[in-house]
């Protein structure tokens, strides 16, 4: 009996070393420990031994039995180990192939420029007002303070339908439309983001293009809250270190007018190219409502005060993205738009 | 207006250079565009600085050397040197036997003519042809240049006729109908009986304000001259200039005003420049004289000037601005009375004079603050939110956004748009004519263009309105209908993990099935037999879409015949997105979910190929009721062993209860029963 135990265990031992998968492990398992296996079998023969032979061989038996199922949980352990190697190596992929395409699409430019500036002035609390594209005479010029015949109605050129009405060449019409909404409530605080159009094609023109319209009525709103509004605009959205200026302009629709420019955001302000060496660039017109201007839209000019102004949107996408023909904003060509 | 600074220093004394000057006036609100150095030998006398002064319509008074020289003197606070003519100072010559009768006073304020004699046409001398040069102004001869030489010191347009052919009185009246002028230049004018000329006895001489006739025209032959300074009514002046097309230095100045104390102040200079020249002797003077209105009374407040600015001026700040600006004024406690000069007419109420007040100091003055007033919240209304939501919706699923032209050409809206289309009185050109009642032409007119560069595997979509009308000729506001329209063009997937696949209908459908997803609504397809579609899109692959019962648009595959691309064939859409808006929810009720296990069953079923998927799907979910929680189709087969003319539809059907563990058996019966249905209603068979 102990030698055929001795015996057992010196050749599993070497089966066990030399099992070289954890199919092969299985089977020395079963041949070992198994209901008929070698050392299962040895253990039954245990009872037929003499009563004093039985504590001796009795322990050499789990003895053996227990070396032997030590190492073939440590075989076992080396070749799972040794397998997970195996397998992580052969699922190795080349990290530097290109990711799976998910679906990536791109607003426009113009579209995101205006849901920018629609986004500063909702924190400003400025609601967003909209007007109709094809305008009446009434509302695009005459209450703008831009009666019939005057020369002002020079500064733009625009495309008719009819005698009475026109693609709005501005957005200042829903200045109007939004007091003749609003009277006699205060404040008045909205923008009004959308497409104009002038009969103008060129380089620097669009015959349509898209302006942010913007107006505050209230009691005692003044030149300087304007300049305070737009200083926090264009801080936003040119970068914090940005300084505007205000000079005086001409808009039938304001009185006083103010054009605002920005510190050259290219040179900082010394003077470059861009800004054609004066460190400043035109970025808006501006200016308090006109008298004549809030009584068409219903307000008391000796009660109220306000102030309006009307950014180009192209002109923000250029100078922010770096654009410099505007055609390109137009053309609608997949390898620029891909760039937003 | 370009403005030599060497002229411009006749009138008042300069130490700036150009550049100062430009800062200076820009600073102001009189913008200067650039500054040219002109060297001593180009302008054939000392070296000058030619400032461009970019005017706004509200300063003529701008528009001559004498007005700038004001503007100037109230920035410099320098006063200006200027003459006793400029400053409206009147000469008096023989009254003339030629008489000017004024037939139309409203439009014609004033009228003088001044006759010379001897006239001796010449070239002008060297310094004036210089100075007219250097303004932009081309030398013609000496009488034409006193009469663009004065226009441009003092502002006041004048127009020299040779008397001798001006036959009998002058008449300032409206044209007659059927009346025509040849002008200067040449050709000949219907004249309309609103337009205001110049008339003698044989008939119109001249257009006011506009341009005179060429059988008046001064040439060398000429003896006698009249010179004609008067101040035409400017809305009336622009009307005709416009109605005629024809714009003039004369005109221009008239539209914006003309001082009225100019006229024979104008002609004084002309009578002393025709002296010096040696052009012509001033003989006699015709003149009518208009009641003049009294100058302007404005009054301004120191309250509303800091009440309007938010800045503090001084009450002796402000007095000195008037002085400087050369306005009479008189002020008590803080209201201050100012009389506006007639070459200012754009100064009419308080506003304006509080913008004379700060642009003279300058705007650097006016502080930086925020609105005083009740706090408000900025918000979107939830018109503005559905269309973020659908923008986003549409980049998500890969789509690049594009902006084209509200205008299109009008066959091309014609084949995808409405009935009617409101057309452009004066479009760039035809292709652009006509506002688009479909967002599709100018999109695919994108596309087209991408494909021509060889820009392959994209989707292009668009938001924004078209523009319907009822009416042929427009009357009432047109509908302004905001669309969602999208192409898409070549292959998804091309990447090394994927099998390309061609973006075709189900691509197509599968972005508007996100849209819907998006919109928390279902849409509903069914084939497209539209007539007007049928050589527009391929009558196989193209389909309605519909909203709870409501038209919301069409998708599908362009029509092989609409193809001119090459290659792979587009797929485009086009979505009204007032009828999405009005079906889509806002709205998010959450529940919970089963916690009992649900049971997955498959079903295939061989139909005829006319049966549609989406039917059975409906009939499928019907019969499962509330168990059945989740039913698609997973596969569509054709070929053998399926009999030509039929389809296999593969369905994945899963229950689950809310209150128990379904049993097998329960499973098994129900997809049975369905199943039983299905081969009754569509004439399907259980495939094998």
């Amino acid at each position: 009996m102990r030698e055929q135990l001795e015996n057992t265990r010196v050749e599993a031992l070497e089966f066990i070393a030399a099992a070289d998968s954890e199919e092969r492990l299985q089977e020395i398992r079963v041949r070992l420990f198994g209901k008929k296996g070698v050392l299962t079998q040895l253990m039954k023969q245990l009872g037929t031994l003499p009563p004093a032979e039985r504590p001796r061989a009795g322990g050499l038996a789990h003895e053996t039995r227990a070396a032997l199922e030590g190492a073939w949980e440590d075989k076992n352990r080396a070749l799972q180990a040794e397998a997970l190697t195996a397998r992580l190596r052969q699922e190795t992929v080349d990290v530097t192939l290109p990711g799976t395409a998910l679906p990536a699409g791109h607003r426009h430019p113009l579209n995101t420029v205006v849901t920018d500036i629609e986004n500063i002035f909702l924190g400003m609390g400025f609601s967003i007002a909209e007007g109709p594209e094809i305008e009446t005479d009434y509302y695009n010029f005459e209450a703008l303070n831009l009666p019939p015949d005057h020369p002002a109605r020079d500064m733009q050129d625009s495309f008719y339908i009819t005698e009475e009405f026109l693609l709005r060449s501005q957005t200042s019409p829903v200045q109007i439309r939004t007091m003749e909404n609003m009277c006699p409530r205060l404040p008045v605080k909205i923008i009004a983001p959308g497409k104009v159009y002038r009969n103008d094609d060129d380089a620097t023109h669009s015959p349509m293009f898209h302006q942010v319209e913007g107006l505050l009525v209230d009691k005692g709103a003044r030149m300087s809250d304007l300049k305070g509004v737009l200083l926090q605009f264009i801080r936003e959205m040119f970068g914090p270190e940005r300084e505007i200026r205000m000079r005086p302009s001409f808009f039938p629709f304001t009185e006083p007018s103010a054009e605002i420019d920005v510190s050259c955001m290219f040179c900082g302000g010394d003077g470059c190219r861009l800004c054609k060496g004066t460190g400043w660039i035109e970025i808006l017109g501006s200016g308090m409502v006109h008298p004549r201007v809030l009584t068409m839209g219903g307000y008391d000019p000796g009660a109220v005060t306000g102030f309006a102004f009307g950014v180009g949107v192209e002109r923000v996408a250029m100078l922010k993205y770096g654009i410099d023909d505007m055609r390109l904003l137009f053309d609608n060509d997949i390898r620029f738009l891909r760039q937003f | 207006m370009r403005v030599s600074k060497e002229w411009l220093s006749e009138f008042i004394e300069l130490r700036e250079t150009g550049a100062e000057l430009a800062e200076l006036f820009t600073a102001a609100g009189v913008e200067v565009a650039g500054v040219e150095t002109a060297a001593a030998e180009e302008c054939g006398g000392p070296g000058d600085e030619i400032l461009d002064l970019e005017l706004y319509p509200n300063r003529p008074d701008c528009l001559c050397m004498a007005g700038i020289a004001r503007e100037a003197g109230a920035l410099l606070g320098r006063r200006p040197a200027l003459s006793g003519w400029a400053n409206g100072e009147e000469k008096i010559w023989p009254a003339s036997r030629q008489r000017v009768v004024v037939d139309a006073p409203e439009l014609c304020l004033r009228y003088a003519g001044l006759v010379t004699e001897n006239a001796a046409i010449a070239p002008s001398p060297a310094w004036m042809r210089n100075r007219l040069s250097k303004a932009g102004v081309r030398p013609i001869n000496n009488v034409v240049d006193i009469t663009n030489y004065c226009m441009l010191e003092l502002g006041q347009p004048l127009h020299a006729f040779d008397a001798d052919k001006v036959r009998g009185d002058i008449h300032v009246r409206l044209a007659r109908q059927g009346e025509t002028i040849i002008t200067l230049d040449g050709i000949t004018r219907a004249l309309a009986p609103d337009m205001l000329v110049i008339a003698d006895d044989s008939g119109p001489v001249a257009i006011a304000g506009v341009m005179g006739g060429l059988a008046t025209e001064i040439t060398p032959a000429t003896k006698n001259i009249f010179f004609e300074s008067a101040h035409f009514l400017g809305a009336s002046v622009r009307r005709a200039s416009r109605r005629l097309g024809l714009r003039s230095e004369s005109s221009g100045r008239f539209e914006k005003g003309v001082d009225p104390h100019l006229c024979l102040a104008a002609l004084g200079r002309v009578a002393e420049l025709m002296s010096e020249l040696a052009a012509g002797r001033p003989a006699a003077l015709t003149e009518y004289k208009g009641e003049l209105p009294p100058p302007r009374r404005v009054t301004l407040t120191e309250g509303r000037l800091a009440l309007v600015t938010g800045a503090r001026y001084a009450k002796t700040e402000i007095a000195r601005v008037l002085r400087d600006l050369d306005f009479a004024y008189t002020e008590a406690e803080g209201i201050f009375t100012v009389e506006i000069p007639f070459y200012r007419q754009d100064l009419h109420i308080e506003e304006d004079l509080i913008e004379e007040i700060a642009r003279i100091i300058g705007y650097d003055r006016i502080p930086t603050t925020l609105p005083q007033g009740e706090t408000t919240v900025g918000r979107r209304s939830p018109r503005q939110d559905f269309r973020l939501l659908v923008r986003d919706t549409l980049t998500r699923s890969g789509f690049c956004e594009a902006i084209t032209y509200s205008f299109v050409n009008p066959q091309q809206d014609a084949l995808w748009g409405g009935k009617r289309r409101i057309a452009l009185r004066n479009p760039l050109r035809d292709e652009l004519s006509v506002m688009r009642t479909s967002i599709l032409p100018g999109l695919l007119e994108a596309g087209a263009r991408n494909a021509a560069r060889r820009n392959t595997d994209w989707l292009l979509f668009e938001m924004g309105s078209v523009y319907l009308t009822e009416e042929d000729d427009l009357r009432e506001p047109p509908l302004e209908a905001p669309r969602l329209a999208g192409v898409l063009l070549g292959e998804s997937g091309r990447h090394w993990r994927e099998a390309p696949g061609a973006y075709d209908f189900f691509y197509g459908k599968g972005v508007l099935e996100a849209l819907a997803r998006a919109c928390r609504v279902v849409f509903h397809y069914e084939r497209l037999t539209e007539a007007r579609y049928a050589d527009l899109l391929h009558p196989g692959r193209a389909a309605l879409v519909r909203v709870e019962g409501e038209r919301l648009g069409v998708l599908g595959e362009l029509h092989p015949n609409q193809n001119t691309w090459g290659g792979a064939r587009p797929v485009v859409f086009e979505l009204d997105l007032d009828a999405l808006y009005r079906h889509a929810s806002r709205k998010i009720t959450a529940a919970g979910y089963p916690r009992f296990p649900g049971m997955s069953r498959d079903l295939a079923v061989v139909v005829a190929e006319e049966v549609a998927a989406a039917d059975i799907l409906r009939r499928i979910r019907e019969l499962g009721g509330d168990l059945l929680r989740e039913a698609g189709v997973f596969d569509l087969y054709r070929g053998a062993p399926v009999p030509p003319g039929r389809k296999s539809l593969a369905f994945h059907l899963y229950y689950q209860s809310p209150e128990r563990t379904l049993t097998e058996e329960e499973a098994g019966a129900m997809t049975a029963e369905i199943l039983m249905e299905v081969e009754r209603e569509f004439g399907a068979a259980r495939r094998q």
